[in-house]
């Protein structure tokens, strides 16, 4: 290749990459969704007059969000999440063998939350609690959608 | 000037180059239909682009309205329960006969030299015709789909590396909504028949260009001519083929039609759960290993397919005759049916 033949190639392909590349990360910064900061919602749970030591109460908060406080204590109320810890299916509750279960691989808690058998890698997640009075208040994290 | 002469000159055609292009010599093998099992995959394809334009005129891409939509058009539009219905089988048919045909193509080890990249073309359509089940199946936004969706979603979120940012990407946030089910749908209907179009258009070329292998069978009658021409005679057993499936397809179609189930409740999963019968043998493989092997899994099966005409030439360098690629297929499709059936089978 004459050196005027490369020149005239490298002015002509140089900015046609360079143009290519830079469209390219542009496309793949808009498609690419900013990681929105966890939101977290303090909300009154239940009573501690409702909930004895010992117990168990399953919960729906007014987003749907569903979490289990467990009343381990006499002022000490344990909030689990009922999301599994495998690939995100929600946990059932089986009164009969006392355990949750995930239906979707089969994963295995105890009540307290800790994986008995199956693949999830980590115990049920928990959620802040805090007892004001007599009243129970759980600290929600939200993800951004 | 008369209309035809008009045209001819306004529109010329090499009849020299037609003739060429359509005398393809095809070997002798093909004279047997279920050799032609590679055109099924695209004449499912076609009908879905068809079923698909008509379906996207009513569906509604939106988390709200996308169940109704699917509803209605299964429901209350006049033929949507049967065009739903042959959309949905014919993704099904497409699915089994790409397993099918790369099954054919492994056991006749028709991918080695020199149509290795041909096989890696053929294993990226495979994956995109999953990919491509896997969208459909989460715009219904039905209970089991949507759950599907979460689990796909936390799949990719697990990959080592780049799991977090490709999670990100396919939800279009940190959690499944709206975004989700936006991206569901362009990659549906936009991105993957385009890239799809592409590779089959690849895929063909190379077919063309390689030319089919050609097979011999130990009670085959030796014969001077071993190849017949692709225009009338291989057209003519594909358009019986066509026929076939078209027939098979509406009988499906019409026997067992759609229908819909739960609307999705992002809150609780169904006791219940399975996915569609393509990703059974998986869903088996993740309830038996921890997270990181069940997400590794089927990405190192996926690396090995696409590898697979060298790994082939290596076995046959330290082991020659002795079929190794054939024993490993076969046990690898006997795990495969043994997970699928265990899924079936078992909780």
């Amino acid at each position: 290749m004459k050196r005027k033949e490369f020149f005239s190639s490298l002015f002509a392909f140089v900015p046609l990459v360079l143009g290519f590349l830079g469209i390219t990360k542009m496309s793949a910064d808009f498609l690419s969704p900013q990681r929105g900061k966890a939101k977290i919602r303090k909300i009154f749970a239940t009573s501690l007059e409702d909930l004895k030591i010992g117990e168990s109460k399953e919960m729906t908060d007014l987003k749907g969000k569903e979490f289990l406080l467990i009343r381990t204590e006499d002022r000490k109320v344990k909030a689990l999440s009922t999301t599994c810890t495998h690939l995100g299916c929600t946990v059932h509750w089986e009164q009969d063998k006392n355990r949750f279960y995930c239906p979707c691989h089969q994963g295995v808690f105890t009540p307290d939350g800790e994986v008995v058998s199956g693949p999830p890698p980590r115990n049920l997640a928990t959620y802040n609690t805090e007892i004001i009075g007599d009243n129970v208040y759980i600290y929600l994290k939200d993800k951004e959608a | 000037m008369g209309l035809a002469q008009w045209f001819k000159t306004s529109f010329p055609v090499d009849n020299e180059a037609l003739v060429e292009m359509s005398s393809e010599p095809i070997p002798n093998h093909l004279k047997k239909w279920w050799w032609a099992l590679g055109g099924t995959p695209l004449y499912m394809f076609v009908v879905q682009v068809i079923t698909g334009l008509l379906l996207v005129f009513y569906y509604q891409p939106d988390v709200d309205g996308a169940y109704d939509s699917i509803s209605r058009i299964t429901n209350e539009l006049p033929y949507g329960w049967l065009i739903r219905s042959i959309h949905k089988w014919s993704a099904n048919i497409m699915i089994a006969s790409v397993i099918l045909h790369m099954m054919r193509v492994f056991f006749t080890q028709t991918y080695r030299r020199p149509r290795e990249l041909n096989w890696m073309f053929g294993v990226t359509l495979f994956l995109l015709t999953l990919i491509f089940g896997f969208s459909g199946y989460s715009l219904i936004y039905e209970q089991m789909s949507y759950w599907a969706m979460k689990v796909g979603t936390e799949i990719a979120g697990a990959t080592p590396v780049i799991g977090e940012w490709l999670a990100t990407f396919i939800k279009g946030g940190e959690d499944l909504g709206q975004h989700t089910l936006t991206r569901m749908h362009i990659f549906h209907v936009m991105i993957l028949p385009l890239a799809m179009v592409a590779l089959i258009g690849l895929h063909i070329y190379l077919i063309r260009t390689l030319g089919v292998s050609d097979l011999h069978f130990k009670d085959e009658p030796k014969t001077e001519k071993k190849t017949f021409p692709f225009w009338p005679d291989h057209a003519t057993t594909e358009l019986v083929m066509v026929a076939l499936i078209m027939f098979v397809l509406i009988a499906l179609a019409l026997l067992f039609p759609v229908h819909m189930g739960e609307r999705a409740n992002p809150n609780v999963t169904p006791i219940h759960i399975k996915p569609e019968w393509y990703f059974y043998p998986v869903f088996r493989w993740l309830k038996l290993t921890n997270l990181f092997w069940g997400v590794m899994g089927p990405m190192i099966f996926i690396v090995i397919l696409y590898l697979w005409p060298f790994i082939d030439r290596f076995f046959e360098k330290i082991a020659p005759g002795k079929d190794l690629s054939f024993w490993i297929g076969i046990i690898g499709t006997l795990i495969m049916i043994a997970f699928f059936l265990w899924e079936i089978l078992g909780h």
